[in-house]
């Protein structure tokens, strides 16, 4: 089986959780009061600030009676770091590209021959 | 207001390369999709490519292996969405194992922070008597709940940035 642990790509691939994000970047809202702010249902609502949670880009803290919602946005850096491992090991294929395409032509230019 | 900055910096959010290669375009095209080619560079210095097969279709299916210099094999599966030869290429990327399974990237023992799935795009383009070509790579929003998974995590990624102003 798959272990389809959640992360920050799972996060941000809903608009709902993206616009969730949006909302709480500057401020600390109970699950309610984000729940006013969406067309969709409650629960429906819970159901995407607990996937925030299990991504890590949000915590939920009780306040007197109250939960408060507070985004966690550093763990959205690691977007970037995964594009950096990505593209030296792309940079590293593009270099072998080049030594072949020039290999193979040397071979077929100057003699025309296969 | 203290606000995040990861997320407001625009091209740091997907692989997006440029190369200019000293070779024809229908070379550079070839390469990318004749498997006898694509063995001879697949893969990063000093790694080998032993295996590739490519159902060269819109919704065909590659399987491909990578071997270290010491050994280990790593097999790379997914689907061309779009071929327009010596252009465009899109074709979905995933970790695989050498019967073509989709398997996470904790597979090979690499973050799990890694997508399920990834959508290459390298288009094709004459500059003289040169190649220019470019190459996007995007992580895809996976999972039942995820909509329109054609667009990268890219632009999930812009939208949300957006979403911050």
């Amino acid at each position: 089986m798959l272990s389809m642990r959640r992360d920050v790509f799972h996060a941000i691939a809903d608009p709902n959780r993206r616009a969730i994000i949006g909302l709480l970047a500057n401020q600390k809202l109970t699950i309610n009061a984000v729940a006013e702010h969406f067309p969709i249902s409650r629960p429906a609502v819970s159901r995407h600030i607990k996937i925030l949670k299990e991504c890590g880009l949000l915590v939920v803290r009780r306040q007197g009676r109250e939960r408060y919602c507070e985004v966690r946005l550093d763990r959205l850096s690691e977007v970037a770091e995964w594009v950096e491992k990505s593209r030296s090991v792309w940079e590293q294929r593009f270099d072998r590209l080049d030594e072949y395409l020039s290999e193979l032509q040397k071979k077929e230019k100057p003699h025309d021959e296969k | 207001m203290t606000k995040n900055n990861v997320a407001g910096e625009r091209g740091k959010q997907e692989v997006f390369i440029t190369r200019l290669f000293d070779a024809p375009r229908e070379l550079v095209w070839q390469a990318w999709t004749d498997p006898k080619h694509f063995m001879l560079w697949w893969g990063p210095k000093d790694y080998t490519c032993p295996f590739c097969e490519m159902d060269l279709r819109v919704g065909g299916k590659y399987l491909n292996c990578m071997r270290s210099p010491k050994g280990k094999d790593y097999w790379g599966t997914g689907v061309f969405r779009e071929i327009i030869p010596m252009e465009r290429l899109v074709f979905t990327d995933s970790f695989a194992d050498e019967k073509g399974n989709v398997v996470p990237a904790t597979y090979y023992g690499m973050s799990s922070d890694f997508p399920l799935e990834m959508l290459v795009t390298v288009t094709f383009e004459d500059q003289g008597s040169k190649t220019k070509m470019t190459l996007r790579h995007t992580g895809l929003p996976a999972g039942p709940d995820s909509e329109g998974t054609h667009q990268g995590w890219s632009e999930s990624f812009d939208k949300l940035a957006e979403s911050l102003q």
